[in-house]
């Protein structure tokens, strides 16, 4: 007999949920995490007595209580969270800014209509149809890629409005450059624009503890700091995995959330692995401020997504980042969070990066260090256009780039959204070893716990 | 186990799976699926917690059998009759 009916290889959102599904009806589980902090792409450090969060800007799928057919909803009760207790703050609002025009959007779709007839008059009618069209699509379904450009071309014939819709889907999730599945467009409109922004109460670090302690009860066991060196294979099944100091651990399945580059370097799986691995990477600077001033027109957003060029450029930046767009994001401004007398104003700013150029850089310390200042003004001098002059005063500074989200994360090459081509299924050339997380498909927390959940409904409740 | 006691067993383990779960207006005879509002997953939850709690294996080509609260109760009377 095997050791486990389960092991679960990482222990970010992903597999944590699939940990809970599969411990709550009592199989015999095992999450293994290679670092000593559970939560992944989505976890938090501590800074000059700051916790701070490594993913979240703010979670998307906001879905009332009661509406239960909502992924959020649906995701509670599979895990057997209560609803009812657990506390959310929508976003206060949120803007696409452009050169040519801004948006307003909430977690209520007449603002964005409003704004759209406002800007754009003469496709107003074509987006409320396309927004009706979306609600109605299934992306779940198995079917080969469609271009979100030409589906959008063909409903709004009106190239800016495409670009500016697509900036806040495509950098909240999109693994390719460029253009993005019809099937993850459809995801990422009803999570951001029908759904919509919020946060949890408190931090990440509560939601994962909410998560390892629901997990704990079911009987699930976790092993932190034990990466795995190898998924021990034989013929068409997995008997288990190695960890880095030689031990063996045997399961009758494995569920893997290191991705498919990772897992085929664990399994042996024949793949061209360069085809997986997304060219999208990012760097953040996290701004600690005491008394940010702000244009008025700027006070009080929650998520300003801007472009300083014309046309969207959602591509690897060719330059180690690219400031001429990105994310600015207040995780203060959302609906009754009130900060503390006297605590800084947390503001954090995402622009594309280069994986290689960071990589060449991170063989000299010096010159990595070099290349984070410099990039980190960069991007504040290029910010600066949208908020004035907003660091001034700044307690600190810190920021992450592509190589940081490669050591915490598994995720190749920093891309935080994971491989361009996705494996819904979750299957892999061996019966008992599965795929699940963000190289399955299902996008941001709540879609990679689904992703967990899913995944362990439809092969490993046997 | 007698037909009325299974039918308080299949009520809680809905209410276990759904905390909104209202069952004043619940007809024995119709679709829990549409009455309750629950979907396939909801459904699988059912299955799994009869399997944990009475090692019950309920093949799914058998899952239309529970479609309502009377034919779960048929189906699962001849199961659970020694329980």
């Amino acid at each position: 007999m095997a050791d486990y009916q389960l092991i679960i290889i990482g222990g970010g959102l992903s597999g944590l949920a699939a940990g809970i599904r599969s411990a709550r009806f009592g199989q015999k589980t095992l999450i293994i995490e290679g670092h000593s902090l559970p939560g992944g792409l989505n976890s938090y450090y501590y800074r000059q007595g700051y916790l701070l969060e490594t993913g979240l800007h703010a979670m998307t799928n906001f879905a009332a209580q009661g509406s239960k057919h909502a992924p959020l909803n649906r995701l509670f009760r599979q895990l057997k969270f209560s609803r009812k207790k657990f506390i959310t703050h929508e976003q206060l609002g949120s803007e696409v800014i452009f050169p040519q025009a801004s948006l307003q959007f909430s977690n209520d779709l007449h603002l964005l209509c409003e704004e759209i007839a406002r800007h754009f008059p003469a496709s107003i009618d074509r987006f409320r149809a396309m927004a009706q069209e979306i609600d109605a699509y299934n992306p779940f379904a198995e079917v080969p890629w469609q271009s979100a450009r030409n589906f959008l071309r063909d409903r709004l014939a009106e190239p800016l409005l495409e670009d500016m819709l697509l900036l806040p889907l495509m950098v909240y999730g999109n693994a390719e450059e460029h253009d993005m599945d019809l099937g993850q467009f459809a995801i990422m409109f009803r999570a951001l624009f029908l759904e919509g922004f919020f946060r949890p109460e408190g931090t990440i670090k509560d939601l994962i503890d909410m998560l390892l302690e629901q997990y704990a009860q079911f009987g699930g066991e976790l092993r932190f700091r034990a990466p795995v060196a190898a998924i021990i294979n034989k013929d068409s099944k997995v008997q288990g995995v190695r960890l880095q100091n030689g031990e063996e651990i045997t399961a009758d399945a494995v569920l893997s959330t290191v991705g498919i580059p990772g897992t085929a370097q664990l399994s042996g799986w024949p793949l061209d692995i360069d085809q997986y691995i997304g060219r999208m990477t990012f760097m953040e600077t996290i701004s600690m401020i005491p008394e940010p001033h702000l244009p008025p027109e700027r006070e009080g957003r929650t998520i300003l997504f801007y472009s300083l060029n014309d046309e969207l450029r959602y591509h690897q930046s060719t330059q180690a980042i690219d400031p001429s767009w990105g994310v600015i994001c207040f995780p203060n401004n959302f609906q009754g969070i009130y900060k503390e007398k006297d605590a800084p104003t947390q503001i954090r700013v995402t622009n594309a990066a280069n994986y290689e150029l960071w990589q060449q850089a991170a063989a000299d310390k010096g010159q990595y260090r070099r290349l984070k200042e410099k990039c980190g003004q960069q991007s504040t001098t290029a910010v600066s256009q949208i908020l004035g002059d907003y660091t001034q005063g700044a307690v600190f500074h810190d920021s992450f780039t592509p190589m940081t989200i490669e050591r915490f994360t598994e995720k190749c090459g920093g891309a935080v959204y994971g491989s361009p081509i996705k494996i819904k299924s979750g299957r892999t050339p061996w019966s008992n070893l599965f795929i699940a997380g963000t190289d399955q498909g299902y996008l941001g927390i709540v879609g990679s716990m689904l992703s967990g959940v899913t995944i362990v409904n439809q092969h490993l409740l046997g | 186990m007698t037909r009325d006691e299974i039918k308080d067993i299949i009520l809680e383990i809905i209410e276990d799976i759904d905390e909104d779960a209202d069952f004043d207006d619940l007809d024995a005879d119709q679709p829990l699926r549409d009455q309750l509002d629950l979907d396939s997953m909801d459904f699988l939850d059912i299955v799994m917690e009869l399997r944990k709690r009475y090692k019950l294996q309920i093949p799914e080509e058998d899952y239309p059998e529970l479609a309502t609260l009377t034919s779960c109760v048929n189906y699962l009377e001849p199961k659970l009759k020694d329980v």
